[in-house]
């Protein structure tokens, strides 16, 4: 009994802290997802947290910046993050209209619906496809590759992106080969390498003059901060009352709908979920503010459910979201781990049950809304203001030059960091280039992994 | 601050010295830490391998601090400007709308809380005058006020 309380106060208190870590990385605009996520939770995971508050950790983190992306989207006219991309054609209009703080109340409204119903219908799910789970397994090296190629066709570089998966994955292995003579096995130098790679790519643009001086800018951005417009009494407005009864609908249908379909890009889900709603009104001012807590809602579901359905049915990081920012859930040597002939897997898909996940998501999911919610909905032109008037982009930089080189440090000495500089570079200008995004790199890494050693065996 | 520095790296501006100066401080505040940490922790702390692991925990928490020293010794190159939507900028997003975002609808086929919320945020009236326009229902109506306003 003893035991269970211990487990539910450490869970807890690893939510809360996952929910206000990102809250405050959610004010930053541009901060990716899967560059903030992915190495936090790695370092808690190999901190040795129990895995309920592991997994806490990460979906109070990933619904609490969900929530406060929504500050610079609405009020400085800048996604907050990548999922906040799609969000931005509304929130322009209504930062226009000059009701900046109506797009702000409707997006983090319709985010706390969504993020409520998708834990349960994503358990749900999960338990529906784990019965294939055993099949699924013992075939992963091919379900890897066909994942890849898949994921790679939908993205923006199309066949450029399913071509370029093959030196990618070459050189993967070729670096595994080249560490491993020394004796130094890497993964997460791997994981950064790709996460950081459009920022270690800009900065090598800048060393060469020719692109340096495409670069080049005569005077600052000009952001323009919208004011805030407080209209209810309290800390904690009902987010029902917030959206109206057809909003709210919508934005349960949609949400639904993404809890299902787990393999898809989120960014994907967002962008038709909200164009299937926009075409169903009539009224241009009701269009925009459905859109806006649709998509907004949607960006928590996709979420909740790629990371939830692949964990507890197969153990294996098959979506995107699984594989990117969820990727320490699932394999963090020495201590999580996929094994790549058998398909074996040791991660939280073992140590937590269907029932755990279930309990635990939900505490997340309420942590992560007492703590993002009513903070947005209060200090969000406060937050914005000191966000973009005290945080230098310098500082965003150097903080993420400090994380690379200690990581790469920790985890191989300097073949690590050589590795991260590597796949940094080669993926960044990929990324930049042919469109070949971070999520298709991923999928080569878990390719170079598992798909690559049973396509030799075939031929052995 | 000189303006024939910035650059655009990453999504926002920098000034390339200040650049420069804050990948050495974060580098020097992360590694500095790192390295100390490891070479305290290790013999005080049973196991090597999590002397190594708090050992990153603080070189990770080093890296928030040449973060937080380099946010203090350079001010963002940003211009923020508090931004009131005028009357003017209104009228234009009506015709955006109704160009690009398929038609404005009308009023009367709204819910009424939906109709509330317009005449909180004092809208309804522009959103009113915006209507007749679609009344005509016809593909050159819209287009044809557009480049009359234009």
């Amino acid at each position: 009994m003893e035991a269970l309380f211990d487990q539910i106060l450490m869970a807890a208190l690893m939510g809360v802290i996952g929910a206000v870590v990102f809250s405050a990385i959610g004010l930053i605009s541009g901060s990716d997802e899967t560059t903030t996520l992915a190495p936090l939770t790695l370092l808690v995971v190999l901190l040795g947290v129990p895995a309920a508050g592991v997994f806490t950790f990460f979906l109070a983190g990933a619904v609490a910046k969900h929530m406060t992306h929504a500050v610079p989207t609405a009020l400085l006219g800048i996604p907050g993050d990548t999922m906040a991309t799609p969000l931005m054609r509304e929130a322009n209009f209504l930062r226009n209209l000059g009701v900046p703080h109506i797009a702000l109340r409707k997006m983090i409204s319709g985010a706390v619906i969504a993020a409520l119903v998708a834990v349960p219908l994503a358990v749900l799910f999960a338990v529906l496809l784990a019965p294939f789970g055993d099949g699924i397994k013992q075939a992963a090296p091919w379900v890897f590759l066909a994942a890849a190629t898949t994921i790679a066709w939908f993205s923006a570089g199309r066949w450029a992106s399913v071509l370029a998966l093959l030196p990618f994955v070459l050189v993967i292995i070729a670096l595994q080969t080249f560490t491993g003579q020394h004796g130094v096995k890497l993964s997460v130098s791997y994981f950064l390498g790709i996460a950081i790679g459009p920022l270690i790519a800009a900065l090598f643009a800048m060393l060469a003059p020719a692109e340096r001086a495409r670069m080049k800018r005569s005077e600052p951005r000009t952001f323009s901060l919208s004011p805030d417009v407080k209209s209810w009494g309290g800390w904690f407005p009902n987010p029902l009352k917030v959206l109206d009864r057809r909003q709210s609908g919508w934005t349960l249908a949609t949400a639904t709908v993404s809890s299902a379909t787990f393999v898809f890009s989120p960014v994907a889900m967002t962008v038709i979920l909200g164009e299937v709603v926009g075409a169903r009104i009539k009224h241009a001012y009701h269009r925009l503010t459905s859109v806006i807590s649709v998509r907004n809602g949607v960006t928590e579901s996709t979420y909740i459910a790629e990371a939830l359905i692949p964990l507890i049915a197969f153990g294996l990081p098959l979506s995107p979201v699984a594989a990117g920012p969820a990727a320490p859930l699932f394999n963090a040597p020495p201590r999580f781990t996929v094994d790549s002939a058998t398909g074996q897997v040791n991660n939280l898909h073992n140590l937590l049950s269907a029932g755990e996940f279930l309990a635990f998501g939900m505490l997340a999911v309420v942590i992560a809304i007492l703590i993002a919610y009513p903070f947005s909905m209060n200090f969000a032109h406060r937050a914005a203001s000191f966000v973009s008037r005290r945080i230098s982009h310098e500082a965003v930089i150097a903080t993420f030059v400090g994380l690379i080189l200690v990581i790469g440090l920790w985890e191989g000495g300097l073949l690590g960091l050589l590795v991260i500089l590597t796949i940094g570079l080669l993926g960044g200008f990929l990324q930049r280039f042919i469109g070949f995004n971070i999520g298709v790199q991923f999928m080569g890494y878990y390719t170079a992994v598992l798909s690559v050693p049973a396509i030799i065996a075939l031929f052995a | 601050m000189a303006d024939d520095n910035l650059y655009e790296v990453w999504g926002d501006t920098v000034d390339s010295r200040h650049l420069i100066a804050s990948i050495a401080i974060g580098a020097a505040c992360s590694l500095g830490i790192f390295f100390l940490a490891e070479h305290l922790l290790t013999g005080w702390v049973e196991s090597a391998q999590m002397a190594r692991a708090y050992a990153m925990l603080l070189g990770i928490l080093g890296s928030l601090l040449g973060g937080g020293v380099s946010a203090c010794l350079f001010k963002p190159k940003r211009h923020v400007v508090e931004h009131v939507a005028d009357p003017a900028w209104r009228q234009q997003v009506i015709e955006e709308l109704r160009s690009e975002y398929g038609g404005i609808g009308q009023l009367s086929e709204l819910p009424p809380e939906v109709r509330a919320e317009l005449r909180e945020l004092g809208l309804e009236q522009l959103f009113d005058e915006a209507e007749p326009a679609s009344h005509t229902r016809t593909v050159t109506a819209p287009a044809a006020l557009k480049g009359g306003t234009a």
